[in-house]
């Protein structure tokens, strides 16, 4: 679909790295919430500057930028620990629609949690490429975001560490019932209620 | 009207507890008051100059004897005894305190109400003809589709955090009183060749401090599809969008930059990615919906009642009253009432919780127990018999809500100004009532016309003031309060922005502006003619010589 038009504010195309909606600083949180469960966590997600370079990446399980990815995957899949792979908000998922088989998480930076671009983000992924790994938002996410992320198709999050995780589990049980559908193939209330009558 | 079912009980009275768990986090520390904003603004709650404010949904302007008497009790028990019925069709209440407000939106749920997504950068509440169902000029019944587009733009999980606001209006009517044309989304029926219902869609209408008339992005949309395509717009610009400036996020700069053409490709393209999924509308749908909106009970009878004949020629107020407020109606032996909330010297929009109780029990009484709210803050009374207009009349003068002036200069819309609004230049409340006692000739005015008069107090333009026949615009001028008029605007089929007079007129001297305008209109119209139409034959020119002579 992505060959098919360009839009016009769409120049970021060309690759830009480092913009201010990538991750800033590196993220690394002592836990996760993964398929609504608290769980020790041990990626740590490294974040696009201008000058990082393949050789700074650290030990162990990652996150890299896309750019990264895209321009060292060989070295990258050559390493005996997890490599996750991040798309930022002005990334678009159709860009990389090559790339999923590869890659068995996704991670989806939040510079601010107002941006909504990340939410149709997951939708995409899951529902139009399919994509059936990981996805995990890092960043400005908090207990209030988490019910609809997971409605949009993430299923992992890690929050800042101010944030009891304790009290955000609450937040999958909040609404009990929805309207539309998402990623999470609720039916259109309108579709249920032809049954009923 | 719509009743809910269990489900919209369960999202409702979930969506209370969730807030309530919002609010207490709040008041005990653990969720800081820059996190807690944009949550409570999806829940319709502001921060103003003095106090909180809280918004509450009326979808499309509809609402029951019941949900005004809970209005009344909120404005009563919570605030200072009085509401302010907006230009979108919904209430706001000016004072109440944050720890309540889970409690009011608590009574609320009881008689199927919220605040869901009245404020913030998400889907807002629906907007439509405040005569659906019984004006003369009908195609459609608008309200099934906006309930069912409200239904599912209610909490959708993606588009919770839009680039900004969006808002979406529906008409069924040959003459548009929804303004579909400055909405984010306008739906207009329209048949096709094979008589199917469907909609020509606009998008990227707009007021603000950049007011732009929306584009058609499709000539025909099968009714079927109203959610797939909304979905589309709405992802193409929640992707889009631009979140740099917060005065350049509404979906219509967005349209500009991109031209119709090109964002049409881009919805189109994403639309054929789901369009025959499962938001795929059945016909099953629309007669479901369509049974909540049944014809009333309406009696068998003819128009023209003699005795209403009789009255008006017994007593000058009523006749008043009966010749500008109220509209024909498509059943024979009915009439719409329009209830004026333009009383002189009240802040436009505004109603006291006696009012609302009384508006409730006449509605009850006469009107089988619905209430409209229109978009210029008035209230309608859809279904009243001619026999008992005479009755209805007394009861709305008993409580100041008969004063004759519907569609007049002094049925002007008003944003709340320099008195509540933080970002104000200028006092709009003041120069309402500076026209209001210019214009105390209720004759002159009658023999005047039909005058859409709509004025902000600063260029976010919350009075609408672009599409005023005359519009009003408060700006700063040193610390002092001026008003930039325009003549010629229009919010409906024949969607106009106002021309500009010319230099801004000092605050004491814009009733007398207004009343050149009308001189001159006076002076120059012919037959029939509006003043609108005027301007559209005559220009600007005229009204520009008058209004600066004095100057010269
Ligand atoms: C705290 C200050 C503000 C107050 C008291 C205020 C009040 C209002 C009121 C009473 C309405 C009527 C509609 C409704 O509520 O349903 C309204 C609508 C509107 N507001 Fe505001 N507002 C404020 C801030 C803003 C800001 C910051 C903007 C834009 C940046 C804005 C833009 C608008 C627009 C364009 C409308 C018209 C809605 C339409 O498209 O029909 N307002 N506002
Ligand atoms: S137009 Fe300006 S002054 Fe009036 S309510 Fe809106 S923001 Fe406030």
């Amino acid at each position: 679909m992505s060959a098919t038009k360009t839009v016009a504010n769409r120049a970021i195309k060309a690759r830009a790295k480092a913009t201010p909606d990538r991750i800033q600083k590196d993220i690394i949180s002592a836990k996760a919430i993964i398929d609504q469960k608290i769980v020790d966590n041990a990626i740590h997600h490294v974040a696009e500057t201008e000058e990082l370079t393949i050789a700074d990446l650290p030990e162990g399980d990652i996150s890299v930028p896309m750019n990264m990815w895209l321009d060292h995957k060989a070295e990258l899949q050559a390493r005996d620990s997890l490599v996750a792979v991040q798309i930022a908000a002005d990334e678009f998922p159709e860009d990389f629609v090559e790339e999923y088989a590869e890659i068995s998480h996704i991670v989806l930076p939040m510079v601010a949690h107002i941006d909504g671009r990340s939410y149709s983000h997951a939708f995409k992924l899951r529902t139009r490429f399919n994509y059936d790994g990981e996805i995990r938002a890092i960043g400005d996410v908090k207990y209030d975001q988490l019910g609809f992320l997971t409605r949009s198709g993430c299923n992992a999050f890690e929050l800042p560490e101010s944030e009891s995780l304790e009290v955000a589990l609450n937040a999958f049980s909040e609404m009990s019932d929805v309207y539309q559908p998402s990623a999470d193939g609720a039916p259109l209330i309108f579709s249920r209620r032809r049954t009923v009558h | 009207m719509y009743k809910y079912d269990a489900v919209d009980k369960a999202i409702v009275s979930d969506r209370v507890e969730q807030f309530r768990g919002q609010v207490s986090r709040h008041l005990a520390g653990d969720l800081s008051a820059a996190d807690l904003a944009p949550l409570r603004l999806r829940n319709g709650l502001y921060m103003q100059i003095h106090a909180h404010m809280l918004r509450v949904s009326i979808p499309y302007g509809l609402v029951s004897s019941e949900q005004m008497r809970a209005l009344a009790q909120v404005s009563r028990q919570y605030d200072k005894g009085y509401g302010h019925f907006t230009t979108r069709q919904n209430i706001q209440f000016n004072w109440p305190e944050l720890a309540d407000v889970p409690d009011i939106l608590k009574d609320l749920s009881n008689v199927e109400m919220h605040a869901i997504q009245t404020s913030g950068n998400c889907i807002r509440n629906i907007s439509s003809d405040q005569y659906a169902g019984v004006a003369t000029d009908e195609i459609i019944d608008p309200r099934p589709y906006c309930e069912i587009i409200r239904q599912w733009s209610t909490l959708h999980p993606e588009f919770y955090w839009l680039p900004r606001k969006f808002k979406i209006a529906v008409t069924g009517a040959t003459e548009d009183r929804a303004a579909v044309k400055f909405h984010d989304i306008g739906l207009e029926v329209v048949y096709n060749d094979n008589n199917e219902v469907g909609f020509r869609v606009y998008v990227g209408g707009g007021l603000g401090r950049t007011p732009v008339i929306g584009k058609v992005i499709k000539d025909f949309l099968p009714r079927e599809d109203i959610l797939s395509y909304c979905e589309a717009i709405l992802r193409v610009y929640n992707l889009h969008g631009r979140r740099d400036n917060k005065y350049k996020a509404r979906i219509k700069i967005l349209v500009n930059a991109m031209g119709i053409d090109d964002f049409r490709d881009e919805v189109e393209a994403e639309w054929q990615h789901f369009k025959d999924g499962e938001l795929k509308l059945h016909d099953i749908d629309f007669e479901t919906m369509q049974a909540f909106f049944p014809k009333p009970a309406y009696e068998e009878l003819t128009s023209g009642d003699d005795r209403v004949a009789k009255w008006r020629s017994l007593d000058s107020r009523f006749k008043a009253w009966y010749d500008n407020n109220t509209v024909d109606h498509v059943e024979p032996g009915y009439r719409i009432v329009n209830v004026s909330l333009k009383e002189h010297g009240v802040a436009p929009g505004d109603a006291t919780d006696e009012q609302m109780d009384a508006i409730a029990n006449i509605a009850e009484k006469y009107s089988f127990g619905e209430i409209r709210v229109t978009h210029e803050q008035n209230l309608v009374l859809a279904d009243i018999r001619e026999q008992d207009l005479l009755e209805v009349w007394k009861e709305l003068d008993q409580v100041r809500l008969a004063t004759p002036n519907i569609g007049s200069v002094n049925d002007m819309i008003c944003c709340p100004g320099l008195d509540f609004c933080s970002l104000a230049n200028a006092s709009s409340i003041s120069v309402a009532k500076q026209i209001n006692e210019k214009f105390d000739d209720f004759e002159e005015l009658y023999d005047i016309g039909e005058v859409k008069l709509k004025m902000s107090g600063c260029m976010n333009a919350c009075g609408h003031h672009h599409v005023g026949h005359i519009g009003i615009l408060g700006v700063d001028k040193k610390g002092e309060e001026w008003y930039q008029l325009t003549v010629g605007g229009d919010a409906s089929n024949d969607a106009a922005l106002g021309t500009h007079l010319g230099k801004a007129i000092a605050k004491d001297k814009v009733g007398d502006a207004i009343g050149d305008i009308l001189d001159v209109y006076k002076d120059l119209r012919s037959d029939d003619e509006r003043l609108l139409d005027t301007f559209r034959r005559v220009g600007i020119d005229p009204f520009k010589e008058k209004v600066y002579s004095e100057e010269a």
